[in-house]
């Protein structure tokens, strides 16, 4: 023991302390002073606001983006005919009011034996794009001749191309007839449906619009996103770096009411571990709905109370389900019975309270308790509460009987089953421990494998090589027909190229003629009745096992007013004209 | 030696070739594809709209034709279009290299500054305290994973006491600020990233210029140095450093060769906007342009290191040529 041994260890110990020191501030900062301070600076009254999300984006041509961060910043500055509302009603945005078959503006027609919907759209007589520009019905119509192009590559295309066409009123431009292709209840829900500045964006698609992706390449959207005439909503993009930050700032031109936060800027941070690190030095002011996971919100919840910190955590139901989808190929899911006693062997209301301390709630069916359509009545759906015994009875009636060593048998072979899951993802991970455990006690024996997203979704899920259980989620909105998971024509195949995602197998021949019906039935009371019929036959062939509906948590000053999460795909940016610092500091 | 470099520069051109083809081809064999990702996403994407992008992006053709337009458009210039952030590559990676670049190389150069002195200072005094002392934090520097050390500075120099910015490239507006303002504002955004990826380096070069000084200074012509009576100097940066050199190029040239890959988790911590963390997130979400042209960029940067590499070995040793 000499001195330099004392040395070391008095190094080590240095060390050590400074590490102890480091990680109880970083679970429990002291007095919260430097982050009010921090935050105090750098807001006075509505002068700039600073949104954290985690999430990428992409170049913000409405036509093209699919990131979900892009369409939350799209909202900001890009406003269409309609949108749903946090309550998930439809209102209108650049029209004057929602054609219905009720008071005339919209009708049903019959051409060539097909039916179809011809609707009248009246847009706004103050509605302009962001350089004085009126938006007409021309726009429209340019956007549905960009989307319809085999050149660009629209995702989704049928949100414009289920609108044949569109004519303007030769008297008025603001006034257009849209023609569907089909005669569809929801015709009038076009919340994605967004125009282009067709004085800008025409002379690209003409000189590029043959060459392959030519347009979106050449976009303005894409060369000069600053461009005056872009946009039409209450915000304009003023500096955007990919990867990095968008900046927004009003747009005089907006039709509505001007916003009152002079600036606005989005800022990506891809680690969420250190989001609140940002938002404590103030780099951010506030964190979006795609920011934190809800775990790192319950946390911070926690923080924010015990020190009185100046910020709001919203935990918002969403209409995002979590489940598991049976495999109906595997031959021990191929009983209804051991379907039956999965779900009612599943304690879902204990594992909302354990793991989620109740802040997102237990599934019941597909539908979200946000949904209109859905319901709780035992008459209407089945419903399957917890109960070990009989899903112990369920089993013994399946032929699979306890063995000695804790696990059910039948004809030699053990009660097993594959669970996959998202690797890395915290949350997923804890729900299969969760699961693991409960069907321990009843026998079943849970083996677990997970993989990286794009292996688990670009091949396991979709070629249905999950094994027996695949956990994820479904992002939806509400009213919207189950038909792309649940019909039979949605089975991923060689055949159609593994499209589709009923990723299940499920088939249900009157399943599939109720979700056909669903499509074109116009009357509200009737489309309830069939919704609920679908959802009978889905809780009662037990296909999907269900988890939890998720909550959106979003961090926000406590000063901040008007911000209203949605919980559904239309963020809450769709109203940010609304959002209000309140003319004092974030203190 | 004119000849050498040419013969090298020439090989180099055939692996990057060869070893494009490869990549583009494992990458092919990577499940999910830019289409799947796009489901996975929206349920509400037809069997017709897969078939109709698979097509659009070239997606249902065989690997060898894809690389062959690939190709094409690489040796006419176009470095294609990201199909994850809907631009071109070259407006999406020129930044974020240069970024990344300032990044690596500011790190780098400080590391050096540190470590080279430090370590060539514990080889002159081995087993004294203070070699006990570096070695100790040498150690300490290596083992400590960047990702905490990131976090930590966070937390100490950004939430405590507020002196940088936590996490980002610039300050919004900051090109606006005028040049030597906008100078500075990128040096407080740098000062972080750069004290958490240079603490693993100057513990790696430490150790590297310690043990090559050691091995340098048991050397007999050290021991002639000494008998005829040289100045210390002379003989520690002369004759044993000069020497010790041999094994420092190799390791400096390796590093440089992975900056543009080397600081994913330090880019990614503090919401840095550089190459690293794009090139991870293009390889997961196959983007295949940007991946490709990243890819590209490494294995050069790797063989023409090397080549740098293997001419400065004859600078510091004269014994070693080329002609």
């Amino acid at each position: 023991m000499n001195k330099t041994l004392k040395l070391g260890l008095a190094a080590a110990l240095a060390v050590s302390v400074l590490a102890n020191c480091t990680k109880k501030e970083a679970v429990a900062p002291a007095g919260g002073e430097p982050s009010t301070t921090a935050a105090a600076t750098n807001s006075t009254k509505n002068a700039e606001l600073k949104i954290g999300i985690s999430q990428e984006f992409e170049n913000l041509n409405p036509l093209i983006m699919s990131m979900s961060a892009s369409s939350y910043m799209y909202r900001m500055v890009g406003r269409t005919l309609v949108s749903l509302d946090a309550d998930g009603k439809w209102f209108t945005q650049l029209a004057k009011s929602i054609p219905s078959l009720d008071n005339g503006s919209a009708k049903i027609v019959e051409v060539g034996g097909k039916k179809k919907i011809i609707a009248t759209w009246d847009l706004l007589d103050n509605a302009k794009w962001n350089d004085g520009t009126p938006i007409t019905c021309a726009d429209f119509a340019f956007a549905l001749k960009v989307a319809a192009a085999p050149t660009v590559s629209v995702g989704e295309k049928e949100t414009f191309t289920q609108v044949e066409k569109i004519e303007a009123d030769a008297a008025n431009p603001k006034k257009c007839t849209f023609t569907y292709e089909k005669a569809k209840w929801d015709f009038y829900a076009l919340a994605q449906f967004y125009p282009l500045p067709k004085h800008l964006e025409e002379p690209v698609f003409n000189k590029y619009g043959k060459e392959k992706e030519g347009y979106e390449k050449n976009s303005n959207y894409t060369k000069n996103p600053t461009m005056k005439g872009l946009y039409n909503g209450p915000y304009a993009i003023t500096e955007v770096k990919l990867g990095d930050h968008v900046t927004f700032e009003p747009n005089t031109d907006f039709y509505g009411p001007q916003p009152k936060i002079q600036k606005i800027i989005v800022k990506l941070i891809p680690n969420t571990g250190t989001m609140e690190a940002n938002l404590r030095s103030g780099t951010i002011d506030m964190i979006g709905t795609l920011g934190l996971s809800l775990d790192e919100a319950l946390a911070f919840d926690k923080k924010v109370k015990a020190e009185n910190l100046p910020y709001e955590v919203t935990f918002t139901p969403s209409i995002t389900y979590e489940h598991i989808d049976l495999n109906l190929d595997n031959p021990i899911l191929k009983d209804l019975k051991v379907r039956k006693a999965l779900i009612t062997g599943l304690n879902r209301e204990d594992l909302v309270k354990a793991l989620f301390e109740g802040k997102q709630e237990a599934a019941i069916h597909n539908l979200s308790p946000k949904d209109p359509w859905f319901t709780r009545d035992p008459k209407e759906v089945t419903l399957y509460p917890y109960s070990k015994r009989e899903a112990g009875k369920l089993l013994d009636e399946a032929g699979w009987k306890m063995g000695s060593d804790g696990y059910r048998m039948k004809d030699g072979k053990k009660l097993s089953l594959v669970f996959m899951t998202t690797a890395g993802n915290k949350t997923r991970e804890l729900v299969q421990v969760y699961l693991q455990d409960q069907y321990k006690q009843l026998g079943i024996e849970i083996v677990t494998k997970n993989e990286p997203a794009r292996v688990f979704f670009g091949e396991t899920t979709r070629k249905r090589k999950y094994g027996a259980m695949a956990m994820f989620a479904w992002v939806s909105s509400p009213e919207n027909s189950p038909r792309s998971t649940f019909h039979s024509s949605s089975i991923p195949n060689e055949k159609n190229g593994w499209s589709g995602q009923n990723f299940m197998n499920w088939s249900n021949k009157d399943n599939d003629k109720l979700m056909e019906e669903l499509d074109v039935e116009f009357d509200a009371k009737k489309r309830l009745d069939l919704i609920h019929k679908i959802t009978k036959h889905y809780t009662d062939d037990v296909p999907v096992l269900p988890l939890y509906y998720r909550s959106d948590v979003s961090v926000v000053p406590k000063n901040l007013k008007n911000y209203r999460p949605t919980g559904h795909q239309f963020a809450e940016t769709n109203d940010v004209e609304k959002w209000d610092l309140g003319g004092s500091t974030l203190n | 030696m004119t000849t050498y470099i040419l013969r090298r520069l020439i090989q180099t051109l055939v692996v990057i070739a060869i070893l494009s083809y490869v990549c583009f081809y494992l990458m092919t064999l990577m499940p999910g594809d830019p289409v799947d990702m796009m489901i996975s996403s929206n349920p509400k994407i037809t069997a017709a709209d897969v078939v109709r992008l698979r097509e659009l992006y070239g997606l249902d053709q065989p690997s060898y034709v894809r690389y062959g337009h690939w190709m094409g458009d690489i040796l006419k210039g176009e470095l294609g279009y990201s199909r994850t952030y809907r631009v071109p590559v070259q407006d999406l990676l020129g930044p974020r290299l240069v970024s990344t670049f300032i990044l690596s190389m500011v790190a780098l150069g400080f590391s050096i500054l540190i470590s080279v002195p430090l370590g060539v200072f514990s080889a002159l005094r081995p087993g004294s305290k203070v070699d006990y002392v570096i070695n100790f934090f040498s150690f300490a520097g290596i083992s400590i994973p960047s990702f905490w050390l990131g976090i930590v500075c966070i937390i100490f120099f950004a939430v405590w006491i507020p002196l940088f910015p936590a996490g980002g490239t610039q300050t919004v507006g900051g090109p606006d600020l005028g040049f030597f303002a906008n100078l500075l504002d990128r040096s407080k955004y740098l000062i972080l990233p750069v004290l958490s990826l240079s603490l693993q380096q100057i513990g790696r070069f430490v150790r590297f210029t310690r043990s090559a000084m050691l091995e340098s200074l048991r050397n007999d012509f050290i021991r002639t140095a000494k008998a005829k009576g040289l100045p210390r100097q002379i003989i520690i940066w002369r004759h044993a450093f000069r020497n010790a050199l041999i094994p420092l190029i190799t390791i400096l040239a390796l590093s440089i060769s992975s900056i543009f890959s080397g600081a994913i988790i330090t880019e990614t911590v503090f919401a840095y906007q550089g190459v690293g963390k794009l090139t991870y997130d293009s390889i997961i979400g196959n983007d295949f342009n940007v991946a490709m042209v990243s890819f590209i960029i490494s294995v050069a940067m790797v063989l023409v290191m090397n080549l740098v590499a293997d001419l400065l070995y004859g600078v510091a040793d004269p014994r070693i040529s080329y002609s």
